[in-house]
């Protein structure tokens, strides 16, 4: 029986090595990174079958040893020769105690050592974010890890029944390993089929899960160390190899935790739940429910249901249908058979021509040229109009000025197969169709009709242009929308056409100011006119009549002068002198007799009362 | 035993699904592939379905994108300079596909990765090259004919293609289309700094456009107001000359009398003169103040 354990633990060793050394070749080849992860495990596992099948042997030569002894001691009967126990006299013995008591404490630190440097390596590796290698002939791959899988599966599960049958603690470390590398062999395969599903990434996170498991067996490694220096020794009681991990038992033998589930519901219950028969009916059909949930899986790929807006296309052992789906139900051949590629074909998508909006100032609600609301992108744009230069000698090099472009370009899939079909990344196409013929159309175009009288052509222009150009690449979509409201001159320059178009209004105001002014002068020169020509004809008017009213008046005042002409006269001036007089100033000089000199102050004198309440200011 | 059936048949169930995967593959309507044998490209496969193979490490399949290729593997500025010796960055894409799987195998073992550095390699080279011949109207001109875009996209397209043709690499490209055209750092602040001269002359044309627009405007208006006044005085005289002329027929009723007509105007002479405030110095010879006299007073109380 002996020689048989002995022959698994070597089966257990062989497997793991042979199998851990063909998966690394296979890993590195197809660029695998949780395919060599998983071959750290398999190494070590290797070397602790190596050393549970050293221990094994020398358990073995020391029980050999023991049943010489005991033969010898039948045969001689008792004598004081035999009767010396010591151990100089079981080097079997000795060599088995010195080897648990010094080699496997140093080996087990060894391991220690092994796991945490490959956790921490490894870790180091995967925190490089660029790291991305492609995962090359993942069908191969998968292909082989499955069966690696396979076959560790089989041995470990063959030599972890026997270890548990026939009590052998020495062959289960091995397993457990052996186990844990079927499983591991068996993840790697499931990340392998993400790869092949379209996750390119999924061997990168398979990898980095198994190193966090690396990283945990390490701990528990450690732990064991320590827990070993306080352990107490009872003598006769058989240790537990101290290399020997448990969550590498737990996770080699998952069948372990569904025991342990049941011993706790015994115990919650108060009753052996185990006992019942829907536990035993699962226990014993958990392959078969299993199997029928698979199968259920499988046939749950025979229908797809496409959602509204969707539409998708069917290929049949790779070769496409004619068929396009609509949104509904379906039916088809099961998976691997028929494959069902959906797209979005009711969705308007867009992209950006030139400069990209920035995020930080999407709140903006005034969007200028002269302040910063996109990542700046400059397109060459042609100059026709060289009037500006004062002389004749038009330069060689035609002139070219710089716009700021940002074009969204609007768009939708209108034909799924071509779209599909014909271009690996429609979108990229579309993107370098749309830049390309924004660019053909700016080298070809005068910067000043874009800016102004053009626009609205130009945005008719750019989406024909497009979509003839998708067209002719059969991108099999629809040019919905282009739109121009973001062209400007860069924002360095910016301010400079901001300050033409404030000179325009400057010289449309002082044009304004002028006409009103014109209007004003004419206004005013025309009322003068009238009022000339009004007060004219007034002062005709009345001098006609002043003549004519005078020539009645002296009429009638000849005969009173002829009737007493001094009197008259003298009347005559008296009256007109006293009201003529009336209101002048008057001084009149009595003394005839005298040579006085007489002074007269005729300078006006503002009145006092118009001075009052005016004070004068400081 | 039934269990174990059970099992035996799943197991079988199994290892029939594992050799028809070792042993059979798809090709989608999207891919070429090629099959080799032992290494040695043995089978180019360029229609979709479900073909078969011999199992790894006897037969291995390199599966290609058929697809026309749209990477922007040459979707950055290089500079080159214009036949008439202007700096211009220009950027390419092209569309490529897969036209002799076996052949591109051969050529790129890596597959498309590997293809697109040394496409690019190529494209960059041919681009700059004929670029070269030509100037920088031909790419950005607004006169008649405009940019000549389309002829240089294809004299850069026909000498990658011969290039491609004499070397077989297993593949063909579609189309060849500048996807942008740009100056350098240096050349841009020039444009910009011509830009702005630009504006300044078009500043100065405003303003003083403006300037003289409104001085036209208001000598125009003086002149015409200027007219209108002058008229306006030439009508204004012709009405006086009119009323004077009306008064001048009631002159004959003075001459009965030329004496006192004489002496009335004076009177209205002096009055009108007295209007205004104004300050006079008698002395007693001027009536009425003659009666200060005491001869005067005296002779007439005598009387």
């Amino acid at each position: 029986m002996e020689r048989s354990i002995r022959k698994y633990a070597l089966l257990n060793l062989a497997a793991l090595v042979a199998i851990g050394i063909v998966a690394f070749i296979e890993a590195r080849a197809n660029n695998s990174m949780a395919g060599q992860v998983s071959t750290i495990f398999l190494g070590i596992g290797a070397l602790v079958a190596a050393v549970s099948w050293f221990q094994m042997r020398l358990e073995e030569n020391e029980r050999l040893e023991k049943l010489e002894f005991d033969e010898l001691t039948r045969s001689k009967g008792s004598s004081a020769l035999f009767e010396n126990k010591d151990t100089e006299g079981f080097p079997a013995q000795r060599s088995r105690e010195q080897f648990e008591r010094f080699f496997v404490p140093v080996f087990t630190a060894l391991v220690l050592i092994a796991e945490a440097v490959s956790a921490f390596l490894l870790w180091r590796w995967f925190s490089n974010e660029q790291l991305l290698i492609e995962v090359k002939q993942p069908t191969i791959l998968l292909s082989f890890f499955a069966a690696f899988a396979l076959g560790l599966f089989i041995f470990g599960k063959f030599s972890s029944t026997f270890a548990r049958l026939e009590n052998h603690r020495l062959l289960r470390p091995g397993a457990s390993w052996v186990l844990l590398g079927a499983y591991l062999c068996a993840i790697v395969a499931l990340g392998t089929v993400g790869v092949l599903m379209g996750y390119p990434k999924a061997d990168f996170y398979v990898a980095k899960i198994l190193a966090a498991l690396l990283a945990l067996v390490a701990l528990e490694t450690l732990v064991n160390l320590i827990l070993e220096i306080y352990r107490p020794r009872v003598k006769g009681k058989i240790a537990r190899p101290l290399y020997e991990s448990r969550l590498v038992g737990l996770l080699g033998q998952p069948e372990g935790l569904i025991t342990t589930a049941a011993q706790a519901l015994d115990y919650q219950f108060g009753f052996k739940v185990s006992d019942t028969w829907v536990y035993g009916f699962v226990e014993k059909y958990l392959g078969f429910i299993l199997l029928l949930q698979l199968v259920a899986l499988f046939l749950s790929t025979m229908m797809v249901f496409i959602e509204p807006g969707e539409q998708a296309l069917i290929e049949h052992f790779g070769q496409r249908s004619k068929v396009v789906l609509g949104p509904g139900g379906h039916l088809k051949w099961p998976w691997p058979i028929d494959k069902v590629y959906r797209y979005r074909t009711e969705e308007i998508q867009s992209l950006i021509v030139g400069s990209q909006p920035d995020p930080a100032t999407a709140n903006q609600t005034t969007i200028l040229w002269t302040t910063p609301h996109a990542k700046e992108e400059n397109f060459v744009v042609a100059n026709r109009d060289q009037s500006l230069l004062a002389t004749n000698e038009v330069a060689a090099t035609p002139a070219v000025s710089l716009l700021t472009v940002s074009i969204p370009v609007q768009f939708q899939i209108t034909n799924l197969v071509d779209w599909v079909y014909q271009v690996e990344s429609g979108t990229n196409l579309l993107d370098d169709i749309a830049t390309r013929e924004v660019t053909r159309y700016l080298a070809g175009a005068d910067f000043n009709d874009i800016m102004s009288s053009e626009r609205g052509a130009a945005a008719d222009g750019l989406r024909e242009r497009i979509q003839d150009a998708a067209n002719a690449n059969h991108l099999g979509i629809k040019i919905i929308f282009v739109g121009l409201q973001d062209i400007h001159p860069p924002m360095k320059v910016a301010a400079d056409y901001e300050k033409v178009v404030g000179a325009e209004q400057t010289k449309f105001a002082a044009i304004l100011d002028a006409r009103a002014d014109d209007i004003k002068t004419n206004a005013l020169a025309g009322a003068a006119a009238t009022n000339m020509i009004d007060v004219a004809e007034a002062n005709s008017t009345k001098t006609v009549i002043a003549a004519y009213s005078k020539a009645a008046l002296f009429t009638n005042q000849i005969p009173a002068y002829q009737a007493a002409p001094s009197i008259y006269l003298q009347r005559a001036y008296l009256q007109t002198f006293a009201q003529a007089t009336a209101n002048a100033r008057k001084y009149v000089l009595l003394t005839t007799n005298t040579h006085d000199v007489l002074q007269f102050d005729l300078q006006t004198k503002v009145r006092d009362d118009l001075l009052q309440d005016v004070t004068l200011k400081k | 035993m039934k269990r174990n059936s059970l099992i035996v048949i799943v197991g079988a169930i199994l290892v029939i699904i594992f050799a028809f995967w070792l042993c059979a593959f798809q090709v989608r309507t999207t891919e070429v592939a090629v099959v080799t044998t032992f290494g040695k490209a043995t089978h180019p496969i360029t229609e979709p379905g479900l073909k078969f193979k011999w199992p790894p490490p006897i037969q291995r399949v390199y599966r290609f994108d058929q697809r026309i290729q749209s990477s922007e593997f040459e979707n950055k500025f290089r500079e080159d300079l214009t036949a008439d010796n202007n700096p211009l960055l220009t950027s390419v894409y092209i569309g490529w596909r897969i036209s002799q799987p076996d052949v591109f195998l051969q050529r790129f073992p890596n597959g498309i990765s590997e293809a697109e550095p040394q496409l690019a390699k190529l494209v960059s080279s041919t681009k700059s090259a004929v670029v070269g011949h030509h100037p920088l109207s031909d790419f950005v001109s607004a006169n008649e004919g405009g940019s000549k875009f389309s002829a240089i996209e294809d004299e850069i397209l026909a000498a990658v293609d011969e290039k491609l043709t004499n070397n077989n690499y297993g593949l063909e490209i579609k189309f060849l289309r500048f996807k942008k055209i740009g100056l350098p750092e240096a050349t841009t602040e020039k444009v910009f700094a011509r830009m702005t001269s630009e504006r300044n002359v078009l500043i100065s044309r405003a303003q003083n456009e403006g300037e003289a627009a409104a001085k036209n405007i208001r000598s125009d208006a003086e002149l015409r107001a200027s007219k209108i006044l002058s008229a306006a005085q030439g009508e204004a005289l012709r009405i006086q000359g009119q009323g004077e002329a009306e008064a001048s027929k009631y002159l004959g009723v003075f001459q009965q009398e030329p004496q006192l007509a004489s002496f009335l105007f004076r009177l209205d002479a002096l009055q009108d003169s007295l209007k205004e405030k104004s300050t006079l110095i008698f002395d007693q010879q001027t009536g009425p103040f003659t009666l200060f006299g005491s001869d005067v007073m005296t002779n007439l109380l005598s009387k």
